[in-house]
């Protein structure tokens, strides 16, 4: 019906103008109020489209959860933004509430079940401010969960420092430790799971790459797009920024490429531990379709696409700025996880000289032309635009104006704005341009290949592991060697801290055989491939380090010959820890051994073989004993 | 009546602290004197009441330090190219007219327990780049090897003239303090059953090594340990729950000393600022009000320089106190009322005190001044005395510790690097704690502040703003994350973690 309105052609109203407002509430614009369940409605109503659904697979989970009849509460956990509200209110329309109900500003809601179950419904705990009722929730919480109480049930949203610190406060009033506390923080650390009655429902975790191709194809796939149909400001000679980013994100002239590598940065930062709300990710493809560096709060409504085309600058509104809310105020962007968490890739400033020199020098140059018109000179509207390569001109041709200091800004920002496209676009098999140099993280490739071949139970590629090995070595010994075959869990004598460590404590294979050495294996809760070195069979003889990918980015360049101090002290830190665990149960493993020869005499009472690793010629490191005759 | 304490002309800090603590026996220093009594005891670690005696025979392993500390020759000979039984000689012939106590036959046993010379000169390196300081320009008899096992342990020693003697400069008793406040500790025997288990094996193969090279331990005389003065005091359990936490944890045993050392100079700190508090009768709590460096300057600099400054000027005002309080005792006034009152309170300064010296080296008569003359003399003397050494020992420790610094700033303040932060993390946390609670725990042991909750009484007398301490606390929640000591849930939700648990790491 909404779109019957604009039928009455209006030259002056774009027919999409409506549904572009609606979308634009949803963007990082100062005050982004849609993005609250609670203001949901109220727009829709005002914009008269249809809303944007998102398919929620928890919610039917929790709807089984709760007519199931099994005893015990829901716990409905997040960070802002994660849908906490919506799926509170979708349970209770589901579960038979009246939405109208829903609407009254009260905190808590109680629900008759068919099974006479009452349902106690806390739609946001932070929102209980008397500490009188909020002790009454927590009260039937524990009843319910670890009591015998059966007749009534809690459905509470709450994020997680929340319910945590009132568990603490009502422990502490109380003069216990709450019971609840311990199992709730370890389920939410992934260090234990809920207790039986407790069905936990973590949203912040369910954030990944494929909650953001739905947010993607919801969006994008919404079928108010089809009004643009009848846009006159879109025609082969005018290009509306709007339409054509829309257009890529569907992906249908490069494959889904775009989507798919955008993906690849969600994963890669999931992994390195940032969590990204779906309301981020609804801020983020809103950002992405609608962003200009000149429009209105840095997002576009229809009304300004023609005078944005008049200017000449429709191509400030690539999408491949966008996405890292280049178009916005710094400060704006950074109230968003997700623009920081893409900003820790680096991709606009990383780069390589392969790279910067076809973008720099391939209009000219014969030898990079054929790649040039192949990669940059293809796409019209934000690669080789007519202003880019006059910016380009004006570079190169050293004109006054560009050697002056900042001179060259202006290129300089072009070429960011270039590597940044180059990312998005870059064949997957360009092995001259490979895309991931184009970010912080060079391997970031080789770790999603590896972590997709540990879940398909596949071998894992030989280079990757030598690679990894070899950084290992280097950071266990601080002695540049070149092993890839065996571990050298070395040691100073004194404290682990030492950076170079002379003596070789102990050595495992690289590779696990017969209970002893490295494997490199899944792990369940985090999801991430993990390094376990085992000293020893048995259990208690391996120690785990859980690979993120900024870890594993870390010993790639170390096996590459980076200093470990230059990249990351973090993971520095991280890994001398690990190697102080395997020190420590190397220690343990001896001790064990020796109490058991306690009764024959050992031979070695009286020689004492210190093991200094030293290095050939070739990098290659071994460990040459030196042999102590000690008295008893 | 006062424990009389030898070798002083009068005795004030020694009642406040003890006999006594040094500023140049900084933490590392203290625990290898401590080691050294504790070994000693072996069979009866940390065991001894109040009022017993402890005594010692520390090691003095001449052997052992000369081939570490005052052979400089070993690296040369090693690379000149010459055939082993040359190196060996050659290397003799420079090394044995300084070489203390060392004789024909230890030379033959290094020969036998080496398969060449170059073996040797290795194994000499390996243990000088673990030793501590190894290389500062200290003399070479105060140069120690890394605590490796009970072969690992000598006293300090002054050298001169072919002879050894004890001068007391970096082992000046601190450690025998230390040894004292543990041994009155709740859990003082559970830790010293610990210790002895993981530090004195002596199969250890670097201990092993060290043996190898000292052969039969070369003991010094026994001495009796200084004098502490209290039986029981909050600071003793604390420390002793501090160490036994850090021996708790899953790491090396020498990783571990890293930590126990920093603890401990933290709690003798706290001791000292705390007891020069009572004695002043200042009954709030010691605070130390910590800037978390980081790049932007913050107004909690300001603050924790004046934090600084106010501990520091403590032990002084505790010292003038402890001599003038004694006008305040009921004995004082009733020495009014007798016939000689001055000479009634000269014999009080003497019971207290130990001065006025009974056969005085000057031309002071004493038994002519005044007892207010008297108090107000020796409270000079005192604050003299105390500036010379007591009164350093909140400087230089702190620094030692990694407390305080003068990092982008002319100004001492409490500012802690990571390595202290580390420490509190692994003896705090016991798997892992919300952040808030770690700041709270930290102010409760330590007084520590750092956070707007534990600042709040410091913004409600608009000494800083809320905001400052609260993003004092974001910097040190960042800088934490950098060490990999503390995990983000969320925005509002962070745990200190402590990556040395044994429980729940598969």
């Amino acid at each position: 019906m909404p779109s019957e309105q604009s039928n009455n052609i209006d030259p002056a109203v774009p027919p999409s103008s409506a549904w572009v407002r609606f979308l634009r509430s949803y963007g990082p614009t100062p005050n982004d109020l849609t993005l609250f369940d609670e203001y949901v409605a109220g727009a829709l109503g005002r914009a008269k489209v249809q809303p944007i659904t998102l398919k929620s697979p928890l919610l039917e989970k929790m709807r089984e959860m709760a007519l199931s009849g099994a005893p015990g509460s829901i716990l409905i956990a997040g960070t802002a933004g994660d849908g906490k509200t919506y799926h509170c209110r979708s349970l209770w329309a589901a579960l038979g509430g009246n939405p109208r109900d829903w609407l009254v500003s009260a905190p808590v809601k109680t629900l008759v079940m068919a099974d006479g179950r009452t349902a106690v419904f806390v739609k946001d705990l932070s929102a209980v401010s008397d500490e009188r009722k909020s002790d009454e929730i927590l009260d039937l919480l524990e009843r319910s969960v670890l009591g015998e109480e059966n007749s009534q049930f809690l459905i509470v949203a709450a994020n997680h420092g929340q319910i945590l610190e009132r568990l603490r406060n009502l422990g502490l009033r109380q003069g216990r430790v709450h019971p609840l506390r311990k199992p709730l923080q370890d389920s939410f650390l992934l260090a234990g799971s809920a207790p039986e009655r407790l069905a936990i429902f973590d949203l912040s975790r369910t954030a990944r790459r494929h909650s953001l191709d739905e947010v993607l194809s919801a969006v994008a796939g919404h079928p108010e797009w089809d009004s643009c149909k009848r846009c006159l400001l879109r025609s082969p000679e005018r290009m509306c920024s709007i339409y054509e980013n829309r257009e890529r994100l569907l992906g249908a002239s490069d494959g889904g490429r775009f989507a798919r590598r955008l993906g690849d940065l969600v994963e890669v930062a999931r992994l390195n531990g940032w969590h990204l709300p779906v309301r981020d990710l609804l801020a983020l493809t809103s950002n992405m379709i609608l962003g200009h560096r000149d429009a209105r709060e840095g997002l576009l409504s229809c009304a300004e696409v023609a005078k944005i085309q008049e200017s000449g600058k429709a191509e400030s509104g690539s999408l491949y700025d966008n996405v890292f809310g280049v178009n916005l105020p710094r400060k704006r962007a950074n109230d968003h996880q997700v623009f920081r968490a893409l900003a820790s890739f680096g991709i606009g400033d990383e780069t390589s000289n392969g790279a910067d020199g076809l973008l720099v020098y391939g209009f000219d140059d014969t030898k990079l032309s054929d790649a040039f018109a192949r990669l940059v000179k293809a796409d019209p509207a934000y690669g080789a635009t007519p202003s880019y390569l006059a910016a380009q001109l004006r570079y190169l041709e050293g004109e006054e104006a560009a050697r002056v200091d900042g001179g060259a800004a202006e290129f300089l920002a072009r070429l960011e704005s270039q590597r940044r496209r180059l990312f998005f676009t870059l064949p997957d098999d360009e092995s001259d341009y490979p895309f991931w140099g184009m970010t912080a993280f060079r391997f970031a490739g080789d770790y999603l290949e590896m972590s997709a071949a540990l879940v398909d139970r596949k071998p894992i590629n030989e280079t990757v592991r030598a690679r990894m090995v070899r950084g290992l070595n280097r950071v266990m010994t601080g002695l540049l060697i070149e092993n890839n075959d065996r571990i050298f869990v070395g040691s100073s004598g004194g404290f682990t801290q030492s950076r170079i460590s002379v003596l070789c404590d102990t050595e495992a294979p690289a590779r696990r055989t017969g209970g002893v050495g490295m494997s490199i294996k899944l792990d369940a809760l985090t999801e991430r491939p993990a390094l376990d070195v085992a000293l020893a069979q048995g259990e208690g003889g391996s120690a785990i380090f859980n690979l993120s990918p900024v870890r594993f980015e870390f010993l790639c360049r170390v096996a590459e010959g980076s200093l470990p101090g230059s990249f990351s002290n973090e993971c520095l830190e991280d890994l001398l820890a690990f190697k102080a665990k395997l020190l420590r149960k190397a220690e343990l493993i001896r001790l064990a051994r020796s109490s058991q020869d306690e009764d024959e005499p050992s031979e070695d009472k009286g020689a004492l073989t210190l093991n200094f690793i030293e290095i050939e010629q070739n990098g290659h490191g071994f460990s040459r004993p030196v042999t102590v005759r000690v008295g008893s | 009546m006062r424990q009389k304490i030898e070798g002083v002309d009068f005795a004030v800090d020694e009642h406040i602290w003890g006999h006594r603590l040094h500023d140049a026996q900084l933490p590392h220093l203290t625990v290898l004197e401590f080691l050294g009594v504790l070994g000693s005891n072996f069979d009866t670690p940390l065991i001894a009441s109040p009022s017993e005696q402890v005594s010692y025979r520390p090691q003095r392993q001449m052997r052992l330090r000369g081939l570490l500390f005052n052979n400089p020759y070993v690296e040369s000979v090693r690379e000149r190219q010459l055939p082993d039984e040359d190196k060996w000689k050659e290397w003799k012939s420079r090394f044995s007219p300084d070489a203390l106590e060392f004789e024909e036959s230890d030379m033959e046993a290094l020969r036998r327990t080496f398969l060449s010379f170059d073996d040797f000169a290795k194994a000499i390196e390996l243990l000088r780049s673990s030793a501590f300081e190894a290389r500062s320009n200290k003399r070479w008899s105060s140069k120690f090897v890394f605590p490796f096992g009970p072969d690992a342990l000598y006293e300090d020693l002054r050298v001169a003239g072919g002879k050894a003697s004890n001068d007391r400069l970096f082992f000046a008793r601190t450690g025998e303090l230390l040894y004292l406040m543990l041994c009155r500790a709740a859990k003082g025997p559970e830790l010293g059953e610990k210790l002895i288990g993981r530090l004195f094996n002596s199969s250890a193969p670097m201990n092993r090594l060290v043996r190898a090279l000292q052969g039969k331990p070369q003991l010094s005389d026994a001495k009796d340990v200084g004098y502490l003065p209290f039986a029981s005091h909050s600071r003793y359990d604390r420390l002793c729950e501090d160490w036994l936490a850090i021996l708790s944890r899953d790491m090396p045993i020498y990783d571990a000393l890293e930590h126990l050392i920093i603890s401990a100079g933290l709690n003798m700190l706290l001791y000292f600022l705390e007891r020069a508090k009572a004695q002043a009768g200042d009954a709030e709590p010691v605070e130390l009000v910590c800037e978390i460096v980081s790049r932007e300057r913050t107004k909690v600099r300001a603050l924790s320089g004046d934090s600084y400054q106010a501990n520091q000027s403590l032990s002084l005002r505790a010292v003038r106190a402890a001599v003038e309080q004694i006008r305040l005792d009921d004995e004082w006034s009733k020495a009014a009322e007798t016939e000689y009152p001055e000479g009634e309170r000269l014999a009080l300064m003497r019971g207290r005190f130990q001065w006025p010296p009974t056969d005085p080296d000057d031309e002071t008569d004493y038994e002519k001044m005044t007892g207010d003359e008297l108090v107000r003399m020796l409270a000079d003397k005192a604050e003299t005395r105390h500036e010379g050494h007591f009164g350093k020992i909140h400087a230089a420790w702190s620094r030692a510790i990694g407390l305080s610094s003068r990092r982008l700033s002319r100004r001492n303040r409490y500012a802690p690097n990571d390595r202290l932060l580390k420490t509190l993390v692994v003896s705090i946390v016991e798997e892992r704690m919300q952040f808030d609670e770690f700041l709270h725990e930290v102010k409760a042991r330590y007084g520590m502040v750092i956070g707007d909750a534990e600042g709040a009484h410091l913004v409600s007398a608009k000494q800083v703003d809320q905001d400052a301490l609260s993003d004092n606390r974001g910097n040190l929640e960042a800088r934490l994350v950098g060490l990999g000591l503390v995990r983000r849930l969320s925005d509002s939700c962070s745990f200190v973690e402590n990556p040395f648990v044994s429980k729940g790491e598969a």
